[in-house]
């Protein structure tokens, strides 16, 4: 009796999204209440014959037989190189990328405005959060350069001269593992390259 | 009948009775009436003459056309008895769409659609209404800020009285965008729009009518201009920003195409849609360009139609050249277009020049300078009147089995003219003839005339005429 309740459901569920797409949690509902949507009634008296009639095969033969029928068929059926069933990264491509390219679906008027709907939708709102991260960004790095701003300007702890502590923050030594010292303390980054950029007559 | 057909017998009963009842509330409910959707949003107070409500949404209800009653009473969208059909039909007022959408309509709840019960759409319908409310917002305050920045003295201001200006120009155009902004996720303006139902004296209608014109048709035209050579023949320069559609009878011309005489004998109609607010004055220009002059073996000008002063606004396209007033408007009268035999294909271009605003020209000067058609030339027109040329459509001519009776009915004479091509001889000198049967033409090989005499073109034997 359970068995046959949950397959009405699942049963119920599978017609609904054929008839009308996004109901479904009014759908569930129905099976305690009253109807509330009127053109699915039919759809109900409809299900509640089927259902009755096509669980009458009891499970535990229904599933005996493909087990047995499987057994000896693969012996004979030639070994896949990743046993019986495939891959399921293989079958994910399979299903990607078919052979014949599946046809573009066709909306009607009104489902094609929603769609469009929720698309501007979602449009707007990943544009909104990529707007206000690089927002919180920008205020990060704004706000931390101008605390180095304040300190280039401020005279140090005690007798230290003006910018020491900048000088300090500047420093990168162990920013990038413990006693490790950037590539680019090799040779100082300017803003413009040197007058005699390269000696071509260098020698050792 | 069915198990399921007897079983749902009586529910469907009470459905249809029950339905009869519910028409009034649900006719009003499918008119999509727009005011359903802005009911809970507050429009902003419009502040100055330039800002137009952005409110896509006027009361339509009043005026709706998708609420058609017969006088019978019977809704003739929702009838589906056969009977209630004929009735409408005798009438002279058929039922509106197939009978499958009727018994559709009657059937279903008629709910509006922006209050479809779907998750993701009414959830995307929030978040758009609060990016509305936003840019709302934002209009609000930058038309404050507009109007503060106006009262100001300019020498208070840094920059003077030319950055006051920029930053008014600047803060102006973040108003029209934000206008459309505010109203460009609506779907219902979408659908509005695609119906061709949409406001055009609101700006995001015009926006989308701009949009779409830019996605074709202009493109289309600007083609033709390159293609036509319109554009070093008849002016240095032309950007069409003005779309113009022309129609001869009820026929859309593409522009460029080769229309009979008799189709263009009479004067087309224009249908003008300018993308930007406001009414103003246009001049009408038809002209030849491709009028051919055998003294000089080269091409002048005819100017075949003439107006001046004829209103155009975005919600007023049509222009009837036919029906301009004779008095204050129509310069030089509609000429049927013509193309000699032989001459080719002559290029009528029709152009739409915006006048001053509020300028109007002078017709008798009009007619008096340019009522001799001849020698017409579009730049002198433009520079004399201090005209902007904005729209442009094209269509040609050639001779055809009417063209001698338009000519005729015209009182234009020159029917019985027959161009013909000059033929040009080339100064290199006879080609010498090559080929082994060439080489083999004399005495010496006469085993072999029966091969080599019969060149075409070449007498077989000295004395004969031909091959």
């Amino acid at each position: 009796m359970a068995a046959t309740l949950s397959n009405l459901t699942s049963t119920l569920a599978r017609l609904s999204v054929s008839r009308s797409a996004g109901c479904t949690s009014t759908l569930l509902h129905r099976t305690a209440a009253a109807p509330t949507r009127r053109s699915l009634t039919p759809v109900l008296s409809t299900v509640s014959v089927l259902s009755s009639r096509s669980f009458s095969a009891t499970p535990g033969a229904a599933k005996g037989a493909p087990a047995k029928g499987g057994a000896p068929k693969a012996s004979k059926r030639r070994r896949k190189v990743k046993g019986d069933k495939p891959d399921p990264r293989i079958r994910n491509l399979k299903i990607s990328n078919p052979r014949k390219v599946p046809a573009p679906l066709r909306f009607a008027r009104n489902r094609h405005l929603r769609h469009w709907t929720i698309h501007r939708a979602w449009l707007l709102w990943q544009r909104k959060e990529r707007e206000g991260e690089e927002r919180e960004l920008m205020r990060m790095y704004q706000s931390m350069a101008s605390a180095c701003e304040e300190l280039r300007t401020t005279s140090g702890p005690g007798t230290r001269d003006e910018g020491y502590l900048y000088r300090v923050a500047m420093e990168k030594k162990g920013l990038f593992g413990h006693n490790a010292v950037p590539i680019e303390y090799a040779r100082p980054q300017t803003e413009t390259p040197a007058r005699i950029p390269w000696n071509h007559d260098w020698t050792r | 009948m069915s198990s399921c057909q007897r079983v749902a017998r009586p529910i469907t009963r009470s459905l249809q009775q029950s339905h009869v009842s519910h028409i009034s509330p649900f006719a009003l409910g499918r008119a999509f009436s727009q005011s359903a959707a802005r009911k809970d949003e507050v429009p902003p107070s419009t502040t100055s003459a330039p800002a137009a409500e952005p409110v896509p949404s006027p009361a339509s209800t009043a005026a709706s056309p998708s609420e058609p009653k017969a006088p019978s009473g019977v809704d003739r969208d929702t009838v589906t008895a056969y009977w209630a059909e004929r009735r409408l039909i005798k009438q002279g007022t058929p039922p509106v769409g197939s009978r499958r959408r009727r018994a559709a309509i009657k059937t279903s709840e008629n709910i509006p659609f922006e209050q479809l019960p779907y998750q993701a759409f009414q959830e995307a319908r929030k978040i758009l209404q609060e990016d509305r409310q936003e840019k709302l917002r934002a209009l609000q305050s930058t038309l404050a800020s507009i109007k503060k920045l106006e009262e100001t003295p300019a020498d208070q201001l840094p920059g003077g009285e030319r950055k006051k200006n920029m930053r008014l120009t600047s803060l102006r155009a973040h108003v029209e965008e934000l206008k459309i902004l505010a109203d460009i996720n609506d779907p219902i303006v979408k659908r509005k729009f695609e119906d061709g139902l949409g406001d055009m004296n609101k700006p995001i209608y015009r926006h989308l009518a701009e949009k779409k014109w830019r996605g074709y048709p202009f493109r289309l035209i600007t083609q033709r201009i390159e293609q036509l050579n319109i554009v070093p023949d008849v002016l240095p320069k032309f950007e069409p920003t003005v779309d113009v559609q022309m129609y001869f009878r009820q026929d859309k011309v593409e522009p460029g195409e080769i229309l009979p005489s008799l189709v263009t004998e009479k004067p087309p109609r224009l249908k003008v849609q300018v993308f930007n607010s406001g009414e103003r004055l246009m001049s009408v220009v038809v002209m030849d360009s491709d009028v051919p002059n055998a003294e000089t073996d080269s091409f002048d000008r005819r100017c075949h139609y003439l107006a001046a002063n004829v209103p155009i606004s975005p919600d007023q396209p049509s222009l009837p050249l036919s029906k301009v007033n004779k008095e204050t408007q129509l310069a030089v009268p509609w000429l049927p277009a013509f193309s000699q035999m032989g001459a080719p294909y002559h290029r009528l271009s029709v152009f739409i020049l915006e006048q001053k605003p509020g300028e109007t020209l002078d017709i008798a000067k009009l007619k008096e300078l340019y009522s001799a058609r001849d020698g017409f030339s579009l730049k002198s027109f433009r520079d004399k009147f201090g005209l902007n040329p904005v729209g442009f459509n094209i269509f040609r001519t050639v001779w055809d089995e009417g063209t001698a009776g338009v000519m005729e009915r015209a009182g234009v004479p020159g029917a019985n003219i027959q161009f013909k091509h000059k033929r040009v001889y080339s100064l290199k000198g006879e080609k010498k003839q090559r080929g082994w049967e060439v080489k083999r033409q004399k005495p010496k090989y006469k085993s072999l005339w029966k091969y080599t005499h019969r060149i075409r073109g070449l007498p077989r034997y000295k004395g004969r005429k031909l091959d």
